[in-house]
């Protein structure tokens, strides 16, 4: 689970995230929406314990936010705008590599079945250099089902996704969730959302308003 | 174990990109190449006086081609945004480190064995009996350049003008290496005895010793901030 106290987060004079209060238990899906230049990559490079809160402090999975980082580290996957990818190597060299860095050795066929899944296993052998966007996001996607954590973080994730990725994209999800997994996601995109998330909120200024997703209205997306 | 994996990966991820992109050693070597020839042309000199000024040149390309290197290490980490991968990697940074100052250190003596013999034919140098003393200062010698180098590539990684402040910032603290290297190999150049250099090499190896521990502990700092 997730719980955030009083988080914020300022960079010089300028104020990203003011006083964010947030709690994301087992098996939720919690939709992050707001306007560009709202927060919400920054509350979630927090929460991957990529940045540092100014105030307030979180937990994940009971561990200390700022205290338990290896730990949390551990559990906890984070699909961002950048695809963490090499474009020199390939699929399968990618895969390798970042998840050897987490202490994961996939076989053969997990790495194939992933890809396959993904459906870019004919490409696997093709350096990422040229690879397509929403193949990229693929291939991301591929990366975090492999190292299968308990938390995961999506920011902005059916970008560069046709509509079959988008629904891998959810199915996995959805899988995360029945097995007590929690889910964050950042999104614009309203209708590809609302099939997989449990409760939103909406980021203005860096404050978070909690609503219940049904009663999101398209302008309040904006 | 667990931290000699994450060693081994680095190192391997990084001599495959380099060996596909080539981006980092040809750059290197044709820099070098460049100074190591402009030298040749400006100097006019006999054997004797080659020895005297030689390692000084030497050193002068080595560093200067080794802070292109050095740019690089953490420069290309900023391609789809693979320093966040490595910053969230569920492991003490002293592995990334060290497996970065080892790729570094490959890159950079890989060079130097690959310029040397230009440096030997351009001045018309004899070396032979010397070889193994002039391997143990280049040596002696990249280790401390990579192990001081490679904390301010993944400092400077994120700063806008990175490759104008890593040079600034690297070089004040180099000046032990490049002066205790350019005694020691003018020394072996010279066919001096041993013991008359030997306080330089002594040098090079507590220079080693003291950067690579206090970069190590250095770079858990560097990564998170």
């Amino acid at each position: 689970m997730i719980a955030c106290h009083g988080i914020g987060k300022t960079y010089g004079h300028f104020q990203v995230l003011r006083d964010v209060n947030l709690a994301i238990a087992e098996g939720e899906c919690f939709a992050l929406f707001g306007p560009n230049g709202s927060g919400k990559t920054t509350l979630l490079k927090v929460l991957a314990t990529l940045e540092r809160p100014s105030t307030g402090h979180f937990e994940i999975l009971g561990m200390h936010g700022l205290k338990d980082k290896e730990a949390i580290r551990a559990n906890l996957m984070f699909l961002a705008h950048g695809t963490h990818l090499y474009d020199e190597l390939n699929a399968r060299e990618n895969l390798a590599f970042a998840l050897a860095l987490r202490g994961h050795h996939p076989t053969d066929r997990d790495v194939k079945r992933a890809l396959d899944r993904v459906t870019i296993g004919a490409f696997a052998d093709m350096k990422v250099r040229h690879y397509s966007a929403g193949m990229k996001k693929r291939l991301a996607l591929a990366k975090t089902m492999l190292a299968n954590p308990k938390i995961l973080l999506l920011d902005e994730p059916f970008t560069a996704l046709d509509t079959a990725g988008t629904e891998i994209l959810r199915e996995y999800v959805r899988e995360r969730l029945s097995d007590n997994g929690t889910v964050l996601l950042s999104t614009h995109d309203y209708d590809k959302t609302r099939p997989i998330a449990s409760r939103a909120g909406i980021l203005r200024h860096g404050a978070l308003q909690e609503t219940a997703i049904e009663e999101l209205q398209s302008d309040d997306l904006v | 174990m667990t931290s000699f994996n994450v060693i081994r990966w680095i190192v391997w991820k990084d001599f495959v990109t380099e060996l596909r992109s080539r981006e980092t050693i040809s750059s290197m070597v044709f820099f070098a190449l460049i100074v190591i020839l402009i030298f040749s042309f400006s100097f006019s000199m006999d054997q004797q006086a080659a020895r005297e000024v030689i390692a000084g040149i030497m050193w002068v390309a080595f560093a200067f081609t080794g802070i292109i290197g050095l740019g690089k290490s953490f420069s290309t980490e900023l391609q789809n945004d693979c320093l966040e991968a490595l910053q969230m990697v569920p492991e003490a940074k002293g592995a990334i480190y060290l497996g970065k100052v080892a790729a570094n250190f490959a890159f950079m003596f890989l060079v130097e064995i690959l310029l040397f013999p230009m440096f030997v034919i351009l001045f018309n140098l004899e070396v032979v009996e010397e070889i193994s003393l002039l391997l143990l200062v280049f040596f002696l010698a990249t280790v401390g350049l990579s192990a001081i180098g490679t904390l301010f590539s993944a400092l400077t990684v994120q700063i806008r003008a990175r490759e104008v402040m890593l040079p600034i910032l690297l070089l004040p603290l180099v000046v032990p290496v490049m002066i205790a290297a350019v005694e020691a190999t003018k020394g072996a150049l010279n066919g001096d005895p041993l013991a008359m250099y030997e306080q330089w090499l002594e040098l090079l190896v507590i220079y080693d010793v003291v950067f690579t521990v206090v970069s190590f502990w250095m770079f858990e700092f560097v990564m998170d901030s």
